[in-house]
């Protein structure tokens, strides 16, 4: 399979792609993207099956991302990864199609929680 | 509306100890040694230092602030890059401290009951920088050292948004 991780910082890719490996999903294919507006294209160029995202970027905020995607009929998996975490939040990600919420700081365990139902 | 409510110096504890726990630290050999309140100019660093925020707007107004030594910086960029120290470029150190006020400032604003917004992290570094909020004064502050380097995470709070919490 191929995930898609957005996030504006490198740094914070880098620890979803280790914590992806240590969770045990080290054999997928991952794309990065640096923000949403060019993770909304790198979805449309490389059709991934798996979208996890940041809640707060520029140029296209996640959830502004999730919607987009919903709109152009993509039913793409999507879940956030973010450092913020309210009812508000998760009720708003969840009427968008959100399928989870991990929340920074994360662990492998909180990965394989999430991810384990939709990577097997 | 205003919020009387605050974060607290524990409510930073807390949110430092699961960083360090999980990024920074997650061996358990490294953690940070915080200072006892009234200890803060321990941290006051002479010499190059970073400093990184967030601001938070919506029903409560105010900063949250992580800073440290270059030094530090330049640690927390190689735990979280899983590099060594000398590998790590000035922009892995912008980025990491940038990351770092998001997560603390996320975790911030979870403690406050009401609806607000968080915004993107601003970071800036050189020698004797340190962090200053004319419209704001400081509700509580976390100061350490880590790898015996100083670190501080700080919250401010919006002036107005005080006075009329007091009123």
């Amino acid at each position: 399979m191929k995930i898609l991780i957005a996030d504006d910082s490198r740094v914070m890719r880098q620890i979803v792609t280790r914590t992806l490996r240590q969770a045990g999903f080290g054999d997928h294919d991952l794309v990065e993207a640096g923000d949403g507006r060019e993770a909304y294209d790198k979805f449309m160029a490389e059709k991934p099956d798996l979208v996890v995202s940041d809640w707060n970027m520029p140029e296209m905020t996640g959830i502004e991302l999730l919607r987009g995607l919903r709109s152009a009929g993509e039913a793409v998996p999507f879940g956030f990864v973010t450092s913020e975490c309210t009812d508000e939040m998760k009720s708003t990600a969840e009427a968008a199609g959100a399928l989870f919420f991990i929340v920074k700081p994360f662990t492998p365990d909180g990965f394989r929680d999430a991810l384990s139902p939709l990577l097997g | 509306m205003t919020l009387q409510t605050a974060p607290t110096i524990e409510d930073l504890g807390e949110i430092a100890e699961q960083v360090w726990s999980s990024y920074l630290d997650p061996e358990g050999v490294n953690p940070l040694l915080p200072f006892e309140p009234g200890d803060s100019e321990k941290t006051r660093t002479r010499g190059e230092s970073i400093c990184a925020s967030v601001s938070i707007t919506g029903a409560w107004h105010g900063h949250v602030v992580v800073s440290c030594s270059a030094l530090a910086g330049r640690h927390a960029a190689a735990a979280l890059l899983a590099m060594e120290v000398p590998e790590v470029a000035q922009q892995d150190v912008v980025d990491a401290l940038g990351e770092l006020a998001n997560i603390v400032g996320g975790n911030v604003k979870s403690t406050l009951p009401a609806v607000c917004m968080i915004s993107l992290p601003h970071v800036i570094s050189g020698v004797g920088v340190d962090s200053h909020w004319p419209a704001a004064t400081q509700v509580c502050e976390l100061v350490g050292e880590w790898l015996n380097e100083p670190v501080s995470i700080s919250v401010w709070q919006s002036r107005s948004d005080r006075a009329e919490a007091a009123s």
